[in-house]
């Protein structure tokens, strides 16, 4: 594991939510175009550690985050950063399948319009044409690209959505329980697209479920009470598990 | 008209509009009652209104082949004639007790015989400004005064309230003076609405010496009264679009105000939306604020600019209800529908904008 | 090891623990009264043995039954996937071993000499040790005791010594005697079996092993 490039580096990351700290001296790197698992009881930190990685935890007024985040040997926790343009390099697929109210083609637009990706209209529809081509949801949507992305299935919106974090050419794709809201047809399409993206950005998956972080990851950390405990090639988490809580929580000991 | 009037037909319309036709009126009257006595010939013109000459001129503006022949002209009666053909002054009482003569009533007899008197909508009453004279008295001046005031009210109340409802949820920070803004918005919305006309009165006329009794005060006077009621269901509308929408604008490297203004604003038009018909609806019905800032004037001419003197559909209301003239009664129930009908259609687009917004955003 | 917090999920772990011990229980039995059967010439029990090793098959099925239910219903991982496979593969070393003993037994009729004799103590010493690994090995399996289990595995080589020892001697007397060829002959194939109990036993020690420890003994299994 170590001969592998490492993406994403974080060392002794450190997060507050006010007085309540969320996060202790969390020490990862990621490796590159992988998929790494983030898997542990509620609660534990996992969602905080994603939503570090692209500074989505700005948002939150109370939150403070301490320590090292490095992505390709760059330091992005600090204040001179560009936010948005690291946001156009770490991309987010949330819980929930959240598609703008616009249409189809505006909401896979979007991203490209606001950082000037496309010279032009045909430029942009190539832009859409491929990103949806990239999320396997062309065929099932190229007729109706005008209407409104909320009339979609679950399963069809949560594509849309990564379909829109594709479009702007991201190099990370940050993924918080992207199937919990779906049924598992839907579900087992969102995996075999995540194990195609894999081969072309770094993927780090944030999920609820043993058996998908099994199906789905090559690396996989477990988190618990804010630390990671564990983390290790997926089959040897999951096949034998160094760490007694690990193995706990993985075969349904304790939650 | 045998009476020369000095126009021939290629008479230039000025030149139609300077000449005399008050004899050729007095003559067709007259031969109404041909044997009448002198003191009884003043009673006939008095049968008519006092825009009965302009009526003629404007019936041969538009008719100017009828040079040199007969022709029936219709012609408005004056109100008190107007008003015993309603039925409203009874005809049973001693004579020096009506306003209007056995001999006029007699003449009316006649011509209602001859079925020479008809009734027909009355559309002047829509253009025609405000008079002295009831039968010719019209909406049209505070019609247009109400408009423009409603113009101005809401160029000015809509984008302020909006920003201000967009900065006060999205990026004031939360702090004492945000709190303290907050709650006066709040209050501002339950001042009586007569304390913005003395407002107005105080600053905008005396301060500012901006023109009195002018649609452009009146409509800054409504735009400060509506503005919080558009601030407060916007802001609450605001705060009904769901955290995911803009955690998914930002995540995709918007900024906040892309954010913002791409994604959350269009959520809140139609509760915005909502809210400014309210708003406005309640604007045009406003009555107190306006009398303070003058709009209680008499006008009599139809304003054309925001900057002319003009009054609005309440105070119409007021005024004319007011009024010693019988003929004012049933003008000051046509102005009330008028109202409402103003009203209907202004509610009625607003609410097709607010319906194709719902549709275009979900 | 805390339990499940799903208490049916660790009643069908312990259920099949326990069939498979049963099974070796049974295994166990099997194989000692085989060689009392040998030993003693005991028809009755010959019968007994051979009649009961039906059950052993059934239990096998059993096990089967159970693990496939538990990888379908229940989707183990890590220790409880190690627990589900390896009740699987011991219980068919454990079927192995009990259809040995039944073809030891099958083949006491056709053994007409004394095995009581000091000629062929060979044979008893190396049952012994083999019914010796077998009780240490199901008790590996039964206490969860790697090192017990690696102590079989390493002691497999003694029994190999022991056989081979056996083979030189009885090639050895049916060049003397040839009248014991036949019966000899037979006790060959009964060696033999011995020590493939003793080798499936130490496969299952192999598989208790990996239950433990979650990884493979490493080396080559000592032989002798």
């Amino acid at each position: 594991m170590k001969n592998q490039k490492i993406k994403i580096s974080t060392k002794n990351l450190n997060v507050f939510y006010g007085a309540k700290q969320a996060l202790f001296d969390v020490n990862l790197e990621l490796e590159e175009k992988k998929v790494t698992a983030l898997i542990g009881p509620s609660g534990c930190g996992k969602s905080t550690y994603i939503r570090c990685l692209n500074r989505m935890n700005d948002v939150i007024d109370i939150c403070k985050v301490e320590g090292s985040i490095k992505i390709d040997g760059q330091e992005i926790n600090k204040k001179d950063v560009d936010v948005n343009l690291l946001r156009e390099k770490v991309g987010m697929v949330f819980q929930k399948p959240n598609p703008f109210p616009k249409s189809i083609y505006d909401n896979i637009a979007y991203g490209p319009r606001i950082h000037g990706l496309a010279d032009n209209k045909n430029d942009l529809d190539q832009i859409v044409e491929s990103s949806l081509k990239k999320a396997a949801l062309w065929d099932e949507v190229k007729d109706r690209l005008n209407q409104p992305g909320t009339g979609l299935s679950g399963g069809q919106q949560q594509r849309l959505c990564i379909a829109r974090t594709i479009s702007i050419n991201p190099e990370v794709i940050l993924m918080d329980e992207p199937c919990s809201a779906l049924d598992p047809i839907a579900t087992a399409k969102i995996e075999e697209l995540i194990d195609e993206l894999k081969k072309t950005y770094t993927i780090v998956i944030v999920t609820h479920s043993m058996s998908q972080a099994a199906r789905v990851s090559q690396n996989t950390g477990f988190f618990h009470l804010g630390k990671i405990l564990e983390f290790n090639l997926t089959e040897k988490i999951f096949k034998n598990p160094d760490n007694k809580l690990t193995q706990d929580y993985i075969t349904g000991r304790f939650g | 008209m045998k009476k020369k009037l000095g126009i021939n037909s290629s008479s230039t319309d000025k030149e139609i509009k300077q000449a005399n036709f008050d004899e050729v009126l007095q003559e067709a009257l007259l031969s109404l009652a041909p044997n009448a006595p002198e003191l009884k010939q003043a009673e006939l013109i008095d049968l008519v209104s006092i825009d009965a000459t302009i009526e003629l001129k404007k019936f041969y503006l538009k008719n100017k082949d009828v040079l040199n022949k007969t022709a029936e002209v219709a012609l408005t009666l004056s109100d008190d004639i107007d008003q015993v053909h309603k039925g409203n002054f009874p005809r049973d009482i001693p004579e020096d007790r009506r306003r209007f003569s056995d001999f006029q009533l007699k003449i009316y007899d006649e011509q209602i015989a001859k079925k020479k008197i008809i009734s027909e909508f009355n559309w002047p009453f829509i253009f025609n400004a405000d008079s002295r004279e009831p039968e010719i008295a019209g909406v049209g001046a505070s019609l247009m005064g109400s408009f423009f005031t409603l113009i101005v009210c809401l160029l000015l109340s809509f984008p302020l309230g909006i920003l201000a409802a967009i900065y006060l949820e999205e990026f004031a920070p939360k702090n004492k003076i945000t709190e303290i803004i907050e709650v006066n918005v709040n209050n501002l919305a339950a001042v009586p609405s007569i304390v913005f006309g003395l407002l107005g009165l105080g600053v905008f006329l005396n301060y500012f010496y901006l023109p009195r009794s002018t649609p452009l005060v009146g409509g800054i006077v409504l735009a400060l009264m509506t503005l919080p009621r558009i601030i407060i269901p916007c802001r609450a509308a605001l705060k009904a679009v769901p955290p995911s929408i803009r955690e998914g604008a930002l995540a995709l490297g918007a900024s906040k105000v892309q954010t913002v203004m791409h994604n959350v604003v269009p959520l809140a038009m139609p509760g915005t939306l909502s809210g400014t018909i309210i708003g406005l609806s309640q604007a045009l019905g406003e009555t107190a604020p306006l009398l303070l800032i003058g709009m209680v004037a008499f006008i009599n001419v139809v304003p054309s600019t925001p900057l002319d003197p003009s009054a609005v559909l309440p105070v119409q209301v007021y005024l004319w209800s007011e009024s010693a003239e019988r003929g004012f009664v049933e003008k000051t129930s046509a102005t009330i529908i008028i109202l409402i009908f103003f009203l209907a259609i202004m509610n009625s687009f607003a609410i097709y904008l607010r319906n194709k917004f719902e549709k275009k955003w979900s | 090891m805390s339990e499940h917090i799903v208490s049916s999920y660790e009643g069908q772990l312990k259920t099949l623990h326990s069939t498979v011990l049963k099974m070796g229980a049974l295994c166990e039995s099997q194989f000692s009264n085989s060689i009392i059967a040998l030993l003693k010439k005991d028809e009755e029990l010959i019968d007994k043995i051979i009649g009961k090793d039906e059950r052993i098959d059934e239990l096998e099925k059993k096990i089967d039954d159970q693990v496939v239910n538990l990888i379908t219903l229940r989707q183990p991982m890590a220790i409880d996937l190690r627990e589900t496979v390896s009740a699987m593969r011991i219980a068919a070393e454990l079927e192995r071993i009990g259809d040995l003993a039944k073809n030891i037994v099958k083949r006491v009729k056709y053994i007409k000499v004394d095995l009581n004799n000091a000629d062929f103590s060979l044979i008893k010493t190396a049952s012994e040790l083999v019914q010796n690994n077998l009780k240490k090995t199901l008790d590996s399996y039964s206490k969860k005791d790697e090192q017990l289990a690696l102590s079989v595995w390493n002691s497999d080589k003694e029994i190999d010594v022991i056989i081979n020892k056996l083979l030189e001697d009885f090639l050895n007397n049916m060049k003397k005697e040839k009248k014991n060829i036949e019966s000899l002959t037979h006790l060959l194939f009964v060696a033999k079996n011995i020590e493939r109990i003793g080798d499936h036993s130490t496969n299952i020690c192999e598989y208790v092993y990996f239950l433990i420890k979650g990884e493979e003994i490493k080396g080559n299994r000592p032989k002798g």
